[in-house]
């Protein structure tokens, strides 16, 4: 089966960093709502529905769409929240667009690094009998995984060092003021430095609208929805095999049947992943049929992946050059809309058609998923 | 609009306690869940995706409390998100898995949860993080007094008494002493409710919800699938969400954006709801509601809300009449409601499980009789956030 109504992302504001000290959380996220609707050339009286995502711990609320419904429109609308991941906001918004009963969607996510501590906010996340204690948050689930593709994959880490120095090079391009990397914080092995950035302060906004929607409004700008798969890991990283990815390769599947993606290699004109660490992306590499895990070291370090390639993938620098933690999937799915919209900036990939986002979240990327934006409704 | 119906296949509710020290939060989950695919009469292979209804993390005490009950659900590897719009949730989870088959892109989606609100310590401290950290939180403002703030209101535009709470919990406790998955089972006079302490005035401890523990569960499919597998079903034919301004303050005064004795966003999301369902005179139409009110008085403004009545105020009568008892003329909250069993997360869920079971004519001891169309809603954040939708047989 696929969607009966085919969404399309009519505008869209990427904020990968916030660094205005001026502006109250509510207040950034008004911006970056209006940013997104005045990248559709609508405002909120267009809108009829509204999907947000955000974390209570890092937000420090107990239920953060109260807060936000204001700033983004929500009195007297129809809003929902989705704070199992930012990406999961994605989905929703498109399922209510495909339903028929909206037209149009203003999703948005953000992730703020007041909280005192991310760590403990995330070890907060785990289950308190077994995994609490540990102690266990992200970076420590991430060393897990990589720990175990090291040990499954000759050649990961060289290929997780190229993916890296690819990504950070691509950032240099993306953003006109340098990144500045910073720091993590402590490691965890075998990560080092040039694997991980520090989490920063983020916000993203898409607008979704029906093809009616798009036509009423003679909108040329849009990347249709092609395809979106999403699937999930257990909870108890026990449970899994860290050294592959099953629910990621169950949501590409269900995107790539929806979209009619026979070979990812020359269907897609760039991707955007979800690289929480380098690992993480060749991971999403395998997942994606981009490159298989024998061949991760010659793809990583041939140019394959990189501006110019094959496939470029994470032009716009990726999480490994701006990391505001919670609404990371989002971003990669508002990085691709804006390729393929044509509105990247200094990192647009020239003639973008047809790109895949990868989007995962949680301990070693539980949440998984995949979406794929053309400039055409329709292969 | 879609021409393809979304029909309720399988119901399940754990039974509610004040503690479930014998049960883990996935297996309370899992409590529900059984008894929903039972009811369905699927194996977990026919799920084709999940959506997880769970509110505010701190009554579990875990942060993404969701991603430990994949398992649970029988979600793993497949497409699975979680929905939190506070009390609503539980509502706004059915309506997001209604979107889900509505898209297209799923025959079959379970939606499920549970809370543990009996054993977070104390559910006002949860819930007064809900409110601005600088300026609301420090009052302390909880949903009690937020509520009782409400009763005064509502007591000066339309003359409601404290007596007439009462009514509502005497009302609603000989409901729920019929139905056995219900918390607070009990009855109670209307002497009794007024001896009981005051909590926050008029607010006292009978007119209050309990904190309740346990789950809920229900499976949607597509009118197609219901068809070509001959299963038995009931239709939701109106679904709808509306919201209201975070901000206490801007509900009251000379000019509040929504009257804070009422319940303005729930009114629009009925609209919503009643527009989608072709519905055009509830007062006539709906034969059964179950609709969210953890606090006697908030009965009557969910009422009004959902225009059952002709005008706003006009439930106090009608109450006292006995037209919303069991064997009356629209029995409201004929299971005992939420004042009777709120277990937050999955809460507003049970209200439309208890409508499906009404209008399926499976309602069991707490059956309202002839029931073939029925509305229920759900109530999440300060008062904020509501969401409703209309089952028909």
């Amino acid at each position: 089966m696929g969607l009966r109504i085919q969404p399309a992302v009519i505008g869209c504001a990427v904020r990968p960093v916030i660094a205005a000290r001026n502006r109250s959380l509510e207040e950034t996220i008004y911006d970056t709502a209006q940013l997104a609707l005045r990248d559709a050339g609508i405002t909120i009286a267009d809108i009829d529905g509204i999907v947000v995502a955000a974390n209570d711990q890092f937000d420090g609320r107990s239920i953060s769409v109260m807060m936000a419904s204001g700033p983004v429109g929500g009195v007297d609308r129809d809003i929902m929240s989705t704070p199992s991941a930012s990406e999961h906001a994605f989905i929703m918004g498109a399922l209510r667009v495909a339903s028929g009963q909206f037209h149009t969607q203003l999703v948005v996510s953000w992730s703020p690094t007041e909280v005192s501590s991310m760590q403990e906010a995330q070890r907060l996340g785990t289950d308190p009998y077994f995994h609490r204690g540990l102690p266990l948050d992200e970076m420590s689930a991430h060393a897990l995984q990589a720990s175990a593709l090291e040990h499954a994959v000759p050649g990961a880490r060289q290929a997780a060092e190229a993916v890296a120095a690819k990504n950070r090079e691509h950032g240099r391009l993306a953003w006109p003021d340098p990144p500045l990397y910073p720091a993590a914080g402590p490691l965890r092995w075998p990560l080092t430095p040039a694997m991980t950035t520090a989490p920063v302060s983020g916000a993203v906004a898409l607008v979704l609208a029906s093809p009616e929607f798009v036509t009423d409004r003679g909108l040329h700008d849009v990347a249709w929805l092609r395809g979106m798969g999403w699937a999930t890991e257990p909870g108890f990283l026990g449970d899994r095999d860290l050294s592959t990815a099953p629910a990621l390769a169950a949501a590409v599947r269900q995107a790539y049947e929806a979209a009619g993606i026979g070979d990812p290699a020359t269907d897609f004109d760039l991707a955007e992943v979800t690289d929480a660490t380098p690992y993480t992306e060749l991971l999403a590499y395998e997942a994606l049929g981009l490159c298989p895990r024998d061949a991760w070291l010659a793809g990583s370090t041939d140019g394959s992946f990189a501006r110019g390639g094959r496939v470029p993938a994470n032009l716009s620098g990726g999480v490994l050059t701006w990391n505001p933690v919670f609404c990371t999937g989002l971003m990669r799915i508002g990085e691709l809309a804006n390729q393929i919209r044509g509105k990247a900036g200094a990192h647009q990939q020239a003639n973008a058609r047809c790109g895949v986002a990868h989007a995962g979240s949680g301990f070693a990327l539980q949440y998984q998923a995949a979406v794929i934006l053309a400039r055409e409704p329709r292969l | 609009m879609s021409n393809d119906r979304v029909g309720i296949i399988g119901i399940g509710q754990s039974e509610f306690r004040s503690r479930r020290d014998d049960a883990s939060y996935p297996e309370l989950v899992r409590e529900a869940v059984v008894p929903a695919m039972r009811d369905a009469e699927l194996d977990f292979d026919a799920i084709q995706a999940v959506v997880y209804s769970l509110s505010p993390d701190a009554m579990v005490g875990i942060g993404n409390a969701e991603r430990l009950g994949v398992d649970a659900v029988g979600g793993r590897n497949k497409p699975f998100l979680r929905i939190n719009n506070g009390g609503a949730t539980g509502i706004s989870s059915v309506i997001a898995a209604y979107y889900h088959v509505a898209s297209g892109l799923f025959d079959v989606v379970l939606t499920a949860g549970a809370d543990k609100v009996g054993e977070c310590g104390d559910s006002q401290t949860v819930l007064n993080k809900i409110w601005d950290p600088s300026y609301e939180r420090p009052l302390p403002l909880g949903t009690i007094n937020m509520l009782a703030m409400s009763a005064v209101r509502y007591m000066n535009f339309y003359g409601m008494t404290e007596e007439d709470m009462a009514r509502v919990t005497v009302k609603n406790r000989r409901h729920a002493s019929l139905n056995p998955k219900a918390h607070l089972r009990k009855p109670v006079t209307i002497d009794d409710v007024m001896a009981s302490r005051t909590i926050s005035w008029p607010i006292k401890l009978l007119d209050c919800c309990p904190q309740s523990t346990g789950g809920a569960a229900m499976v949607l499919a597509s009118e197609r699938f219901i068809r070509d597998n001959h299963l038995d079903a009931v239709w939701i034919t109106g679904v709808g969400h509306s919201a209201e301004t975070y901000w206490m303050g801007d509900r009251m005064g000379n000019n509040p954006t929504a009257e804070h004795a009422g319940a303005h966003a729930l009114g629009r999301s009925f609209e919503k709801s009643y527009r989608m369902a072709g519905i055009t005179d509830p007062e006539r139409q709906v034969h059964v509601a179950e609709l969210y009110a953890p606090f006697s008085n908030t009965e009557f403004h969910c009422i009004d809300a959902a225009r059952l009545v002709a005008k706003p105020g006009d439930s106090i009568a009608r109450l006292r009449d006995g037209e919303f008892e069991l064997g009356g003329r629209l029995p409201v909250n004929p299971s005992g409601g939420t004042l009777c069993t709120n277990a937050i997360a999955v809460t507003a869920m049970a209200r439309v499980a208890e409508v499906a079971l009404q209008v399926w004519g499976r309602a069991g001891t707490h059956q309202a009789q002839g029931a073939r169309l029925g509305i229920a809603s759900g109530n999440g954040g300060d008062h904020q956030i509501f969401g409703t939708v209309v089952i028909e047989a």
